[in-house]
């Protein structure tokens, strides 16, 4: 069954002589359960397919089918109300608030969503002891390491209970180690939380823990690798592959 | 509205520096609008109390409506009124005592300033209300030289049962024997010193006269019964009276609500002030959470809980500003009332007690700092409501205008200031007053298009002066990115300075003018100095007596007295001076503005009468009108025959009629006011000691020479004025504050170009002079903008006092130089903490920065 449903999603940003056309004629499908890493050469349209999906942009034209739902001409309202229930977010800077604690954090969609603080930060802390930070949950994140960070994000993307995880480059901010152990629980969370992961990545040792790989290329789908699982020499194949495209 | 909360008290906990800032502007507001309007009242109870003293028990106090005495039978008819239990009349006279006469001790503050003198017919008097002596016995209607006090007035006078004690008199010092005493006076009103009614009206010199009637009525009446009562009352006692309050505070009244209308603007201003700053923090707020913010909408955050966040910060910056503003406000209170004491004593006798707290004010003050707070955060929270998702994926950097200043904004300033200017030159001072205001609305719309060309014009002075450190272009440049919000903080600046550049033009120009008029109108050799100058009424004055003795001295050429009477025309309270116009001539004189001394002469032939300023505008007549003026004997039609102001009468409205008319149709002859003139061959020491022993029995005036009064008014006004400068200097205070925010943000932003700059070679030294360079080219802004409006302001006000108070227009230029010193000093001050900031950056934490 698909989750993600695109048919010719165009994107173009400018107009006139300056118009950029970010992705073209773009047909996508994801289906659930499905952790699916997005590549491709820088300005090729990945982060910008990346935010269509996630709602935070319109398309030029074409469609996107969320779930069965049409999202391309939601109003605001009901596209924050989507963001809410359904999608759960994962940025590169991780983008926590500095004044609120790890676990004040990561309760913020349920929070967000009319439940009280108290029963929403019990149900984020559950997702904080999963990824091992039960200890740390009132911390705020400057005493926080960038894994630790990025962990709590995700904790946050998972606490409204989403069926759709996006992540922008979510170790692009990260030393390898810590980007490593946050891939192996990008797939955790598809495989053992059973959701739906869209992950736009540059590293090709990252995107190896997918089960399939789409290439763009100046905003076009160029090419796909399904994975059987991950190990080192899916990475060097990937890497491979990238070059080939061009990086 | 739980999250929202908690994001908003740790936004401001996180931030505390900024909170601060942002609160002070709100305290100070608050502090301004609560302490102002705390002190006056205090100010006007103190004089309630002394004035009314006790009114104990009764039901209802008749006076008449002139403030006069009248024939004790007017009471009579009284008791016939349904409903009515007694009827008691009496004769009251605040008696101000001049320093130590109670104590007779000069090192130490006196107790009692001024008593009351109550003459009374004991029997009658006991039938309104209870006389519980502790000691001796109540008066008996026997009693001639008489008096019941209090214990604690006893206790000040060192009196017992049996002593005498002296008061002042309108025939010299009266002696009166202890008969017995009362509890101790509870509260602050005068001490009351009961006396038989013959014995009252020989010392005030009211033969057969009481000034106050007092009435009971039946028990338990309910409102409307009351209220009935009251009808009936008045209509029995006649128009000529006034049933309820009493009316001898009305002058005292009339000077305060000047002040009250000058303390309440001045408390807009500063919060209409604190409004742009708050506005300013907001926008900076809203600008660097962008990412924050458009996490929250990724987040499924909605524009409304967004708006709600940024008010829930205000609110909670409002109310604790506001609490805070309360309690200094009200220390500012304490402080004012303690300082004005002593220079408000030096005029009028009174007490000033502790601030009265007023609720519903504080609850008021609280309402205004919280909603000025919110309204001034509703355009940045609905900006940051605007803030997309997509704001929390795009690496922010410091947002730049580029957009075109001289928008719909710019027009309409330009034809706002071009109206105001035409109403400067119309002289019309209906067109004046409102075009100071619009004058300054005007100002703040062309601020932004003026910011770039002014911000080029000083930058190339400085880049010539910082032309080796390279660094003055950067600073110029930089304070341009934004120039709404430099116009915004221009704008702060602008009202500070503006106000500070007008009270300047207003205090140079009135100081010259007050001293002229005091050389012209006390430029006498001697002068019999009452308590209360300009509140005549409250003044116990003497029996021509005095003034014939004087005249008969060797060596004394002329003698000018001022009698007094309260009267109304109008409906307006007036004050009515009886003077002798030959003598008064010689002695000193009026200020004519609209016809000339031949005036004078009028007054001696008909009724006429001579009016200053405050009595044209308030009753709206001109010269040669006639005027109905209330009087013992009913109305009585006067012709206006000239316009002129003395000093001492300048603040209120006030008519000048002869001695003779003044005596016929106010039967008043007391002299609350002499001056005299000695021959130019009278030795001035000889004479003075003389004319001084004479004033001997009549404590109630202080004898001093002319020239003493002219020096001892001259050092008020530099105490007075220079209060007033203070109070406008410390007005600039939100300037400072909105300087500050501005520099601590515009560094905060620019952290990661900062870091780039220290990256790229450039010293420590260098980023703090770009630093303190920007915030010196934005005071300097401030300052044009603001003397630019202050030098209109100035003229508007001194155009639009010249209507009722003659005086020329001063340029003010120590205003100016004292906007420029501020803004410079405001400017560089606000620059010490945001420049150390800035130069001490961790060079690759700030290229890290989001």
């Amino acid at each position: 069954m698909s989750i993600i449903s695109t048919q010719n999603l165009t994107k173009i940003f400018g107009s006139g002589p300056t118009a950029v056309t970010a992705l073209d004629h773009v047909n996508l499908t994801v289906n659930a359960g499905e952790f699916v890493s997005i590549m491709g050469p820088s300005g090729c349209g990945k982060s910008t397919l990346l935010h269509l999906i996630g709602g935070l942009d319109r398309p030029t034209s074409g469609s996107i089918t969320l779930d069965g739902i049409s999202i391309a001409n939601m109003n605001d309202d009901r596209l924050t109300e989507l963001r809410r229930r359904k999608i759960g977010f994962v940025f590169q800077f991780f983008n926590l608030i500095p004044v609120l604690t790890a676990v004040e954090n990561a309760a913020l969609p349920i929070t967000l969503d009319g439940v009280k603080p108290l029963s929403a930060q019990k149900q984020a802390s559950q997702w904080l002891a999963r990824f091992g930070l039960a200890d740390r949950s009132s911390s705020r994140p400057d005493q926080l390491s960038g894994g630790q960070q990025q962990r709590v994000a995700i904790a946050r993307a998972l606490a409204a209970e989403p069926t759709l995880i996006l992540a922008d480059e979510p170790t692009g901010n990260l030393d390898t180690r810590s980007g490593e152990e946050i891939a192996r629980l990008m797939r955790e969370v598809a495989k053992k939380y059973g959701r739906t992961v869209v992950m736009v990545t540059h590293d090709p040792r990252i995107a190896a823990y997918s089960d399939r790989i789409v290439f763009l290329k100046d905003g076009k789908i160029v090419d796909e690798t399904t994975l059987s699982r991950p190990n080192s020499e899916n990475a060097a194949a990937v890497a491979q592959k990238i070059h080939s495209i061009g990086d | 509205m739980n999250l929202q909360f908690t994001l908003a008290s740790r936004y401001l906990l996180g931030r505390k520096l900024r909170s601060l800032l942002t609160t002070l502007a709100v305290i100070f507001g608050v502090m301004i609008i609560f302490g102002m309007n705390t002190i006056l009242p205090t100010m006007i109870s103190a004089l309630q109390a002394n004035v009314q003293g006790a009114e104990g028990e009764t039901d209802f106090t008749i006076v008449s409506k002139t403030g006069s005495s009248f024939p004790k039978d007017t009471a009579k008819s009284l008791i016939e009124i349904k409903g009515v239990r007694a009827v008691a009349s009496s004769l009251e006279r605040t008696i101000n005592l001049p320093a130590d006469f109670v104590d007779q001790d000069p090192s130490r503050p006196d107790q009692i300033i001024a008593v009351n003198l109550v003459g009374l017919n004991p029997e009658e008097a006991r039938t309104v209300r209870a006389f519980p002596t502790v000691e001796g016995r109540y008066l008996k209607d026997t009693d001639t030289s008489s008096a019941v006090i209090s214990q604690t007035l006893a206790d000040a006078f060192s009196v017992r049962v049996g002593s005498l004690i002296h008061l002042p008199s309108v025939s010299g010092l009266t002696e009166l024997t202890v008969v017995g005493l009362l509890p101790a006076a509870i509260g602050t009103e005068n001490e009351q010193i009961f006396v038989p009614l013959t014995q009252a009206q020989k010392m005030t010199g009211e033969v057969g006269k009481v000034n106050t009637i007092k009435v009971n009525i039946e028990a338990f009446a309910s409102k409307e019964r009351r209220a009935e009562i009251q009808t009936n009352i008045t209509s029995a006692i006649g128009a000529n009276y006034k049933v309820g309050a009493m009316i001898a505070d009305d002058e005292m009244f009339a000077t305060m609500e000047m002040a009250k209308i000058a303390l309440n603007a001045f408390g807009a201003l500063a919060l209409f002030m604190g409004g742009f700053i708050i506005f300013n923090t907001f926008r900076t707020i809203v600008a660097e959470r962008r990412r924050d913010i458009g996490m929250l909408r990724t987040l499924g955050a909605t524009r409304r809980m967004i708006i709600g966040a940024i008010l829930v910060e205000g609110f909670l910056l409002g109310l604790l500003g506001s609490l805070i503003g309360l309690v200094v406000g009200y220390l500012m209170a304490v402080a004012v009332l303690a300082v004005a004491q002593g220079p408000l004593s030096a005029f009028i006798n009174i007490k000033l007690g502790w601030p009265i707290i007023q609720i519903p004010l504080a609850v008021g003050s609280v309402m205004i700092g919280v909603s000025v707070t919110m309204l001034a955060g509703l355009i940045p929270a609905w900006n940051a409501s605007r803030v997309t998702p997509l704001e929390a994926l795009r690496p922010t950097a410091a947002e730049v205008e580029f957009k075109n200043q001289t928008g719909r904004g710019f027009w309409v300033g330009v034809a706002t200031i071009t109206l105001s200017l035409l109403a400067l030159l119309s002289g019309q001072s209906a067109f004046i007053l409102p075009g100071g205001v619009i004058f300054l609305v005007g100002l703040m719309l062309v601020a932004p298009a003026l910011v770039r060309p002014f911000a080029a014009f000083f930058g190339r002075i400085i880049a010539r002066l910082t032309v080796r450190q390279g660094i003055g272009g950067l600073a110029e440049k930089n304070l341009t990115r934004q120039p709404s919000r430099i116009a915004v903080t221009s704008s702060t600046s602008l009202l500070a300075l503006a106000t500070i550049v007008a009270a300047g033009g207003i205090v140079f120009s009135m100081k010259g003018t007050l001293l002229t008029m005091v050389d012209n109108s006390l430029g006498s050799d001697f002068i019999f100095l009452p308590p209360s100058v300009g509140l005549w009424g409250s003044n116990l004055g003497a029996s021509p007596l005095l003034a014939e003795t004087l005249r008969k001295v060797d060596g004394v050429d002329t003698v000018s007295t001022f009698r007094f009477a309260s009267s109304q025309a109008k409906g307006q309270v007036v004050s009515v001076l009886g003077i002798q116009p030959q003598d008064f001539q010689k002695v000193s004189g009026l200020n004519f503005t609209e016809g000339s001394s031949a005036a004078y002469q009028e007054l001696t032939t008909e009724r006429t009468l001579i009016a200053n300023s405050i009595f044209m505008v308030s009753t709206g007549l001109g010269v040669n009108d006639s005027v109905e003026l209330t009087t013992p004997n009913g109305p009585i039609q006067y012709r206006i025959a000239a316009v002129a102001s003395d000093l001492l009468n300048a603040k209120i409205s006030t008519i000048y009629i002869s001695q003779a008319n003044l005596q016929k149709d106010f039967a008043s002859d007391q002299d609350v006011f002499i001056q005299l003139d000695l021959r130019p061959d009278a030795d001035q020491e000889v004479i003075g000691a003389q004319i001084k022993a004479i004033g001997k029995d009549y404590p109630q005036f202080k004898v001093i020479s002319g020239k003493d009064y002219f020096n001892t008014i001259e050092s008020q006004f530099e105490a007075a004025f220079s209060a007033v400068y203070i109070l406008f200097a410390v007005l600039a205070f939100p300037s400072l504050i909105a300087m500050l925010n501005t520099m601590t943000i515009s560094v905060m932003e620019r952290t990661r170009e900062i870091g780039m700059v220290r990256a790229v070679g450039g010293t420590r030294w260098q980023i703090r002079s770009m630093v303190v360079t920007e915030a010196l080219l934005l005071a300097a802004i401030g300052a044009v903008f603001g003397i630019l409006g202050g030098v209109y302001l100035g003229y508007m006000l001194v155009t639009a006092i010249e209507v009722v108070f003659p005086m020329g227009y001063s340029f003010p230029f120590l205003g100016i130089v004292a906007a420029v010193v501020i803004a410079l000093l405001f400017g560089g001050a606000a620059a010490i903490i945001p420049a150390r900031k800035a130069a001490r950056m961790d060079i690759i934490q700030a290229l890290r920065y989001e």
